[in-house]
Parts: structure tokens; C-alpha cells; sequence
């Protein structure tokens, strides 16, 4: 009897688990599908084509370093902007001043080692060290007070001040400074070598770099919270000439290659797919050292003739013929739909209403103002990099200006000879317009801080010697942004920020950019990138093979 | 000529300093490297830190006196954006272009000799014009042009070779021939109007009085002489070449060291700049002293003057 009770209890036992187990295994399966073939993705720039995070920038981490490292913080796949990432979340304490990470468990390094706590808190010190090339180090190193690991997945960061926007800016939405590198491996192997044998905990495997040439990753075989890649191995090639890349995509060499919106129509033509990812760039004019004491009699001093000039451009005519109409009407300044705590709809129509064409009206405002027969404008054209298209835009914008009687003396710099120019004094640039630029990014008011604040780089409303009212108001609500923990609370002083610069027409948007890449519809199947992103290193493990998803025809 | 050797490698020396100094300078000139790593919305706070990790934060001339010791030291750096030794950098590269340089010289040879040849014993008839429009048309094509062309119809319309990219035999085939259509025009142009001159030269009528074929006066006696000047032209072609590939190299996305001088310049990385320079300097002053030495003993009048 006694025998067949222990039976008994090891069948249900043995059923259990199979039952268990069953599912289990099923989902596993599911999780890691089979993997084959090469995924090959020709890009114009690897940038430094390091794969210490430390050492490189936001465009090369994006394309190629965040195939195989995560971020602290991650992103809203769907919408766009900051989403879960190696912590699957945060919180605030109730002084302001602590958050709290907590790291998702079961994360491994491609070693094999844990992801905890303490290789967060290790990635964020070698980020944040004096030799770390990362572009937020400084103020990273100003910001967080200190740092300690509660426990494996548990990181507690203090900082100088209330700091809402830090997740953000551990995010790769943001920044590329939230990288997770691998503590025991790099503290064993050393700096040099870990730069010869990176180890990351991304969905990709780093396997060589060729200098100059193209980088290698294979795939992780095991579920992760990413995706796990369809594709087993994965090539990234520098091919920095356009036509070259689109004719590897064409002849199969490469089944995505990025491209500028000049050459949409013929990959279409040759039968490729195009894929046009919104808002990952806002193109854009301002206007430098308007406030100074020595420009307050120039023309661009005045509201009105900077509006004037704004409804000068056919902003419909440049998505159409420049921008080959993948681009579209702009929300106000740095402004996206994804753009968080910001009334996107709200702005939308009145940018839809502000950023009309309207000649008519601008000469009026121009004879208004005192310049009935026009003025001289000087204005510097440039392209950021990644976005030549700028050139073109800024041409045919300095030429809608001429049709309102404006005489613009236009000169074009590349971006290595302007970018000087905006340092300091800025004394080249006094009463200048330029051409600029802002990234797709979910945070709003690092970038509106960059161009107004009174301590910034750019201070198109003043600095500390000429801090006028606008400078003042824009300090003050920056201030409160950065402290403003109650959501609603943070979209009105963001909607009295966004107000305040849309009013004073010093930095108007002119379009709003996509990313565009060229595809082989036979060597990789329908994917979607991530709204804003425009980089795909966070994409690739979620694209299918051709057989899997066929794109629509 | 031991003489004329230690001179020449003097004057090398003196030219390596003037070269040295005038890239410091002038790269420094057109910019700062932190302005194109940095984000727009970036702090001057965090350009200050850069500047200083990058170790650009001294005055210029301090810094130029620290690269002229490293450089005595056999050190020109490493690389702002690649952060690995420039000397380094240079010599991954360096083999990527020589494997092409030597394909698209001997092409050009083979090409460009016989066609002079044919060109300047056909003098003023439709030969002579057919080949001078074929090295007009290697001089004019742009080698970028001429490079996007070959691919969109040997590798997009016809499938026959690879579009770039540096890979098995097939993969040299279209940068050598955009790499060398311009030098077959150069050779050929050379070769004629310098057979020309031989051509009427007194031992060459004297070998027709003694009765030579025609074949081994032309093909023997007269390419034999004609070749010398070829000799000074291939040094400069060389130089050329290593210096020159860039277009070719950006167009077949081949990592060599002409795209590697293009990325140093764009991204104002001026270590890596200071030593692509200088070090393409040294080898075109190598092979030009190379050149003038074969010179003087494939000609003796040389070595006599």
C-alpha cells in the first residue's frame, strides 16, 4: 500500500513536470527559431568602428555597438522615445534626489556571466571616467553623486540636485552612455584586450572588425528580452559611396543600405523596397547673436521680420522636390510626435497654421517692420553630418527669401569649418542665419537647452552679460523642468518652453527628415524600424528572412 | 654616386620636416575633432572634458613641440577618433592599396606601350588618331564617374563581378581597370612622342641600313630607348597612385590608405592626419630616389652628369 502511495506521488510528480515542461520547451523553441544565413548591411560611416562604448559616439553606437551591447534604459519599440532596456524599470524617491534601477533577471554576457547590478553601476563609472571619450562624461560626472548596488538587481543612484530626465539619458532613445559592459570580464582581460574581445550582452555576438572595412557578429542562440535574431550571422560594411551601396543592395551583395532622399526614386525604380522612418530629424534655421547690444538696429533683431521670413518658405515645395516627398511639415522646435510630456496633436496644428506659406503676408510684415524693399541677410548653409540633404534645403530656403525682396548672401561651410564658428564669442556668426539640425529624440528640453539656455554653446537668446526677458523666462522654466516630477505639471512648463521659442522665431524648423534605407526584398523580409530611430542596431534582431514575412507588394 | 645618394636623403630629411610642420599647422587650421564627435545639445562643459581627454586642452606650440619629440621618438601618435597608433593605422591599411596599384600599373603597361607604339609608327593617319582619342577619353573620365559607371553595368545590369569591396580575384577587376585608365593614357602618350624621338634618331636609320626587320628595329631598339623617360614616369605614377587612390578607393569602398587620408581629414583627426602624410611622404621620396638611382645606371649619361 505504502509502495504504491510513493508510485502514486512520483507519477504526479513525473506528470507535472511534463506537463510543465512541455510548454515550456515549446516556448523556448518558439523563442529561438532557426537561425540562418547573413544578414548584410551597407552603411556610409562606422564612424571610430570601436566596440568600447567609452570611446565612441552616438551615431556609431547606435549603428553598430548596439547590436551587441544593451542599455541600461531601452526603448518603446512601438511609439518611439524610452522604453524598458536591461532595467525593465525605475522609480524616483520622494525627495527627488535617488533612482532606483531595477535590473531584469536572467540576463547573461556572451561569456556566460550574470548581468547584475554591479556591471551597471562598473559601465556607468568607466563612462563617466576622465579618460572616457563618451560626450555626456562631464556632465554625467557633475550630475550623479553616487552610486550603490543594493543588491544583483537592485542599482540606487544619487544626484546632485533632482535629475528626472536621467533615465532618459541612460537611454539609447538619447544617449549612447547607458551601455552595459561587462565588469568581471574587463577587470580580468584588461582595457586593451576587452577592445580586441568585446563581450556585451546584445542579441549579437561580436566575432571581427576589419578596420576600414566592415564589422562581423554572429547570433546568440538563447532568448532575449531584445528579440532573438532570425538571421545567424550579421555584417556590417562601410561602403561610404551612395550608388555603390544601392548597387550591392541591388545585385544582393547587401540586403539593406541607407541612402538620402536623392535617391529614393531610382532604387524604386530598380526594384528595391524603400523604407522611410518618421521623424528622426528636424532640419532647421536660426538666428545667432540676435540679442547683442551691436544688433539691435539689424533686421534680424526683429520678431516680425523673422516671422516674415518663415512664411517666405514653401515648406511643401522642398518635402516635394528636395526631400522627394518623404518628409513632412515640421512640429514646432526639436519637437516630434513621440516627443515626451508634450501635447504633440496641440502643436501640430498650430506649427500646420504658423508654418504656412504665405508670401503675401510676409512682404506686408517686412514693409511693417521697416523694410519695405527687403534687406541683406547673410546666411551660412551647412550640413550636419549623416544629413548632406541640408545643403539643398538651405539652398532653395535662401532663395524663397530672395522672391520676398530679401538680398541673401549665402555662403556654404562644411560642417567641420562652421561647427567652430558657434564656440566662444561667436563673433562670425553675429546677426547671421545658418542652417541647423536636431536629432529625433524623445527628451526635449537637453536640446532646447543647448540652443537657449544662457550657460549653453549656442545661447541664441542671451548670455550671462545679455540676459533679456526671453533669456531670463527660458533659464527659469528649464530650471523647474529639471525638477518637475508630477507628469502634467512637466507638460505645461514644457508647452510654456516650447511657446516661448515658437514666439520669438530664432530657431524655425523647416522640415521634418526620415531616415531612408535601400532593401533587397529577396534578402531580408518586412520589418519596422523604431519611430525616430533612424539607426538600425537595434532593429536587426527583429528582421525576419525573405521567406519568413515577403514585403507587400 | 654615394655623393648624390647622401644628398638626396638629406634633402628627403629637410622636405619631411617642412611637411610635418606645414599639416600640423594647417590641419589644425580648419577646425577642432570634439566639435564633429560631440551631440548638438552638448554642454561646453562636456567639450572642455573631451578636449582634455583627447589631450588637445594645451597651448599650440606646446603641443607641436610634444609631437616633434614623439616623433623623433618614431611615435606620430594615435588616432582622435579610431584610438589606435596612427604609425598603426597607416600599415593595416598600406597593403590594401599596394595589392591594387601594381594590377592597375602593369595594366596600363600592357596596354598603354603597344598602343603608343602602334600610335607613333602610324603618325597622323586614323591609328594614330583612334589611339589618341583612346588616351584622351582615360585622361578626361573622372575616375569617380568612370568607377560608377563599370559598376552599374558589369555588376547591376550584367551580374558579372562584385560591386566593391575588397574580396577574391573578381573583386579587383573594376578598381583596377577605373585605377588604370588614367595611367594607360599617361603611358601611352609618353611611349609615342618618345618613340617618335628615337624613331628619328641616327643608330636607328643606321640599323635599318643594316638591314634589321623592321619588328626588331621598332619592338628592339627603338622601345628600349623609348622606355627610358617611362622610367621616371612610373616612379611619379606610383607616388601617385598610393597618394592618389581615394576616389577609387571611396567609390569601391576598398580600405586602403587613400580613404584612410579622406576619413583623417573629415573627422580633423590630426594624428592620424600628421602621420598618413608624413608617411606617404617617405615612401614617395623612397621611390623617387629609387627611380633616380635605376635612372642613372639604366642611363650612364645621367650618372656622368
Amino acid at each position: 500500500m505504502r509502495d504504491r502511495q510513493i508510485v502514486s506521488v512520483w507519477a504526479l510528480a513525473v506528470t507535472i513536470a511534463v506537463s510543465l515542461s512541455q510548454p515550456l520547451a515549446a516556448q523556448t523553441q518558439k523563442a529561438t527559431p532557426a537561425q540562418k544565413g547573413t544578414l548584410v548591411f551597407a552603411v556610409e560611416s562606422l564612424s571610430a568602428q570601436t566596440l568600447d562604448p567609452i570611446l565612441e559616439g552616438r551615431p556609431g553606437n547606435a549603428t553598430y555597438q548596439a547590436a551587441m551591447y544593451d542599455s541600461l534604459v531601452g526603448f518603446d519599440i512601438a511609439k518611439g522615445g524610452v522604453g524598458p532596456g536591461v532595467a525593465e524599470r525605475w522609480e524616483l524617491s520622494d525627495d527627488g534626489l535617488t533612482w532606483t534601477f531595477h535590473i531584469r533577471a536572467g540576463q547573461k554576457f556572451h561569456n556566460g556571466d550574470k548581468v547584475t547590478a554591479h556591471d551597471a553601476k562598473f559601465s556607468l563609472e568607466r563612462q563617466m571616467a576622465p579618460t572616457s571619450l563618451a560626450s555626456a562624461a562631464a556632465t554625467l560626472r557633475r550630475t550623479i553623486k553616487s552610486m550603490e548596488v543594493v543588491d544583483d538587481l537592485t542599482l540606487r543612484i544619487k544626484t546632485d540636485g533632482p535629475q528626472i530626465g536621467l533615465p532618459a539619458s541612460l537611454s539609447r532613445a538619447v544617449a549612447p552612455e547607458g551601455a552595459i559592459m561587462p565588469k568581471a570580464y574587463i577587470e580580468k582581460v584588461g582595457e586593451e584586450e576587452f577592445r580586441k574581445k568585446p563581450i556585451g550582452s546584445g542579441p549579437w555576438k561580436f566575432v571581427r572588425s576589419v578596420p576600414g572595412d566592415r564589422l562581423e557578429f554572429e547570433a546568440i542562440d538563447y532568448p532575449h528580452f531584445r528579440g532573438t535574431p532570425r538571421f545567424k550571422n550579421l555584417h556590417i560594411l562601410l561602403v561610404p559611396e551612395e550608388s555603390t551601396r544601392v548597387s550591392m543592395v541591388r545585385t544582393g551583395e547587401a540586403a539593406i543600405a541607407s541612402i538620402g532622399p536623392e535617391t529614393m526614386r531610382s532604387a524604386a525604380r530598380g526594384g528595391l523596397e524603400v523604407l522611410s522612418v518618421p521623424g528622426t530629424m528636424q532640419a532647421l534655421y536660426q538666428f545667432w547673436g540676435a540679442f547683442r547690444p551691436d544688433q539691435k538696429d539689424s533686421p534680424i533683431a526683429k520678431p516680425r521680420v523673422r516671422e516674415a521670413l518663415s512664411l517666405a518658405i514653401d515648406r511643401q515645395q522642398i518635402i516635394e522636390h528636395v526631400m522627394n516627398g518623404k518628409a513632412s511639415m515640421p512640429h514646432p522646435f526639436a519637437a516630434f510626435e513621440y516627443t515626451e510630456y508634450f501635447n504633440a496633436k496641440t502643436w501640430k496644428a498650430w506649427a500646420d497654421k504658423a508654418y504656412r506659406y504665405d508670401p503675401v503676408a510676409a512682404k506686408k510684415m517686412l514693409a511693417e517692420a521697416g523694410y519695405p524693399n527687403g534687406f541683406e541677410l547673410n546666411f551660412a548653409n551647412t550640413a550636419l553630418p549623416g544629413t548632406q540633404f541640408m545643403v539643398d534645403v538651405g539652398t532653395a530656403v535662401a532663395d524663397m527669401w530672395t522672391k520676398i525682396g530679401v538680398k541673401v548672401n549665402i555662403k556654404t561651410y562644411e560642417w567641420g569649418s562652421f561647427s567652430p564658428l558657434q564656440m566662444g564669442e561667436q563673433a562670425q556668426l553675429a546677426g547671421v542665419a545658418s542652417m541647423y539640425r536636431t536629432v529625433g529624440r524623445p527628451d526635449m528640453p537637453w536640446r532646447y537647452n543647448g540652443a537657449f539656455g544662457s550657460k549653453s554653446q549656442q545661447h541664441l537668446f542671451g548670455e550671462k552679460e545679455h540676459c533679456g526677458v526671453e533669456c531670463q523666462e527660458f533659464d527659469k522654466i528649464y530650471a523647474a523642468l529639471l525638477a518637475e516630477r508630477d507628469g502634467e505639471k512637466r507638460t505645461e512648463l514644457t508647452d510654456r518652453m516650447v511657446k516661448l521659442v515658437a514666439d520669438t522665431w530664432i530657431a524655425i524648423p523647416i522640415i521634418e527628415g526620415m531616415g531612408y534605407y535601400a532593401i533587397n526584398p529577396r534578402k531580408v523580409g518586412q520589418f519596422a524600424a523604431i519611430p525616430g530611430r533612424h539607426e538600425l542596431g537595434d532593429v536587426f534582431e527583429r528582421m525576419p528572412s525573405a521567406d519568413e514575412k515577403p514585403w507587400k507588394k | 654616386m654615394k655623393r648624390y645618394i647622401v644628398y638626396r636623403m638629406l634633402q628627403g630629411v629637410v622636405l619631411l620636416c617642412m611637411v610635418a610642420t606645414i599639416v600640423f599647422f594647417l590641419g589644425r587650421l580648419t577646425g577642432n575633432p570634439v566639435d564633429l564627435m560631440l551631440p548638438e545639445d552638448a554642454t561646453a562643459e562636456d567639450r572642455v572634458s573631451m578636449i582634455k581627454a583627447l589631450g588637445l586642452d594645451g597651448p599650440l606650440h606646446e603641443q607641436f613641440l610634444i609631437f616633434v619629440n614623439n616623433a623623433l621618438h618614431g611615435d606620430l601618435g594615435t588616432s582622435i577618433r579610431m584610438r589606435q597608433p596612427a604609425v598603426e593605422a597607416f600599415f593595416d591599411r598600406l597593403p590594401n592599396t599596394l595589392a591594387i596599384i601594381p594590377w592597375a600599373l602593369l595594366m596600363a603597361m600592357v596596354i598603354g606601350i603597344p598602343l603608343g607604339v602602334i600610335a607613333a609608327l602610324n603618325r597622323g593617319n586614323m591609328i594614330d588618331r583612334a589611339a589618341g582619342s583612346v588616351a584622351v577619353l582615360g585622361i578626361a573620365m573622372p575616375s569617380f564617374w568612370l568607377g560608377i559607371l563599370l559598376i552599374y553595368v558589369f555588376s547591376v545590369e550584367l551580374g558579372w563581378l562584385p560591386s566593391g569591396r575588397m574580396g577574391g580575384p573578381a573583386h579587383y577587376v573594376l578598381p583596377v581597370i577605373t585605377l588604370g585608365a588614367f595611367l594607360v593614357a599617361g603611358f601611352m602618350r609618353l611611349i609615342r612622342s618618345s618613340m617618335l624621338e628615337v624613331m628619328e634618331s641616327e643608330f636607328v636609320k643606321l640599323a635599318r641600313i643594316k638591314g634589321m626587320s623592321e619588328a626588331v628595329v621598332v619592338w628592339k631598339h627603338c622601345l628600349r630607348n623609348a622606355l627610358i623617360p617611362v622610367l621616371t614616369l612610373w616612379g611619379v605614377f606610383v607616388g601617385n597612385l598610393i597618394t592618389g587612390a581615394i576616389v577609387t578607393e571611396t567609390v569601391f569602398a576598398w580600405p586602403g590608405v587613400g580613404r584612410l587620408t579622406y576619413e583623417a581629414v573629415i573627422f580633423r583627426d590630426f594624428p592620424l592626419l600628421q602621420a598618413v602624410i608624413i608617411l606617404k611622404a617617405v615612401l614617395i621620396l623612397s621611390i623617387n630616389l629609387f627611380v633616380d638611382i635605376l635612372y642613372a645606371y639604366v642611363d650612364p649619361r645621367i650618372r656622368l652628369a
